[in-house]
């Protein structure tokens, strides 16, 4: 009896151990969160994702691309201020979007975003689209993002 | 005795404080959101194409024309100015009928009058989308002091444009009265225009 209380302790505290150190993430960790797209008009040609993206790990990570069954084709943009004021867009320098451990990065409205280009379904509110991002050392994470009117 | 000179003047400068205070709320000058511009010379004037024929900026003499350049291929910044444009529309109400939005395309190559047209009234059915040769629209931007420039990138999108997203407003009288810079909120842009509206 007494033994095999001593059993079952002792296998609890190792199962314990086990969950503790599984948790503990080595390398980078990504989680994504409020992924959603601007409802446009359909002669609009692209279009643009955007989203919350934290790494809880403890390795940098980098978003290089994405891939999705609504778009002709994905590029990693984002909007930036030219000097003297004007607007500009451009692929992101390095083509990667590097998400450092521990932080979070914005893909926001006039900044960051993922751009759907040749778009193959209507955005309308409501629609669901679903992506497939790629990051460098991650890999492939799915997810899904919601076409909505902006929120402010 | 002493007693009621103490009162007297206490409510004396009571009175006078609250009449300070009237009068400063009621005559202060109205502090636009936008950059106030003081012109001499009427905005020019220009004759562009939309999807419903010639339409000329002195058309609208008697609204506040708000004008915008930008293009339809545009993902980002001219959505996000389009929908603050909208919302101010939506928060005028009624006097929104007093407002007339014009987008000029900047990328006459990829952008029809009704390609623009439709893009435009996506937002708000009463937004007119206007294009015309590369040399007209040059010449109006110029005109307004907006920058753009064509730039080839790699990828797919074969190119962008850079452009000055910035939007000009027109008062009734063809003067060009305030610059709102990018990312002024929908609800700032109402209130300026509501009080051009009643002043």
């Amino acid at each position: 009896m007494k033994r095999s209380l001593g059993f079952v302790l002792t296998l609890f505290a190792l199962l314990a151990l086990a969950a503790c150190s599984g948790s503990k993430a080595e390398g980078p960790k990504i989680v994504i969160e409020n992924a959603w797209g601007r409802p446009s008009p359909k002669v609009a040609t692209a279009g643009a994702f955007y989203m919350t993206i934290r790494n809880e790990g403890s390795e940098d990570d980098a978003l290089i691309g994405a891939d999705s069954d609504a778009c002709g084709t994905i590029e990693l943009h984002e909007s930036y201020m030219k000097e003297g004021g004007a607007m500009g867009m451009r692929p992101v320098p390095g083509g990667k979007i590097v998400i450092p451990a521990g932080e979070t990065v914005e893909l926001k409205m006039g900044g960051l975003h993922i751009m759907c280009i040749d778009k193959q379904i209507d955005f309308q509110p409501g629609t669901k689209v679903k992506l497939i991002l790629h990051f460098e050392k991650s890999g492939d994470i799915p997810i899904e993002v919601e076409i909505r009117n902006p929120m402010k | 005795m002493r007693n009621r000179t103490f009162w007297l003047g206490f409510f004396g400068t009571l009175l006078l404080v609250g009449l300070g205070w009237w009068a400063w709320d009621r005559f202060r000058p109205y502090a636009f959101h936008g950059t106030v511009l003081q012109s001499n010379e009427p905005a020019p004037d220009f004759t562009l194409m939309s999807a419903d024929g010639p339409v000329s900026l002195s058309d609208f003499r008697g609204k506040i024309v708000l004008l915008y350049f930008g293009y339809t291929f545009c993902p980002d910044v001219c959505p996000t100015t389009l929908t603050e444009l909208k919302r101010a529309m939506e928060l005028l109400g009624e006097d929104a009928d007093q407002v007339q939005v014009i987008m000029v395309s900047v990328d006459p190559e990829r952008d029809t009058p009704e390609k623009i047209q439709e893009y435009v009234e996506y937002f708000w059915p009463t937004f007119i989308g206007v294009t015309g040769t590369p040399e007209q629209i040059a010449e109006v931007a110029t005109q307004y002091g907006i920058y753009y420039e064509k730039r080839e990138v790699p990828g797919a999108t074969g190119y962008l444009m850079d452009h000055t997203a910035t939007v000009t407003v027109i008062d009734r009288d063809g003067y060009v009265k305030l610059i709102f810079p990018f990312g002024t909120p929908g609800e700032d842009i109402a209130a300026d225009l509501k009080y051009l509206i009643e002043h």
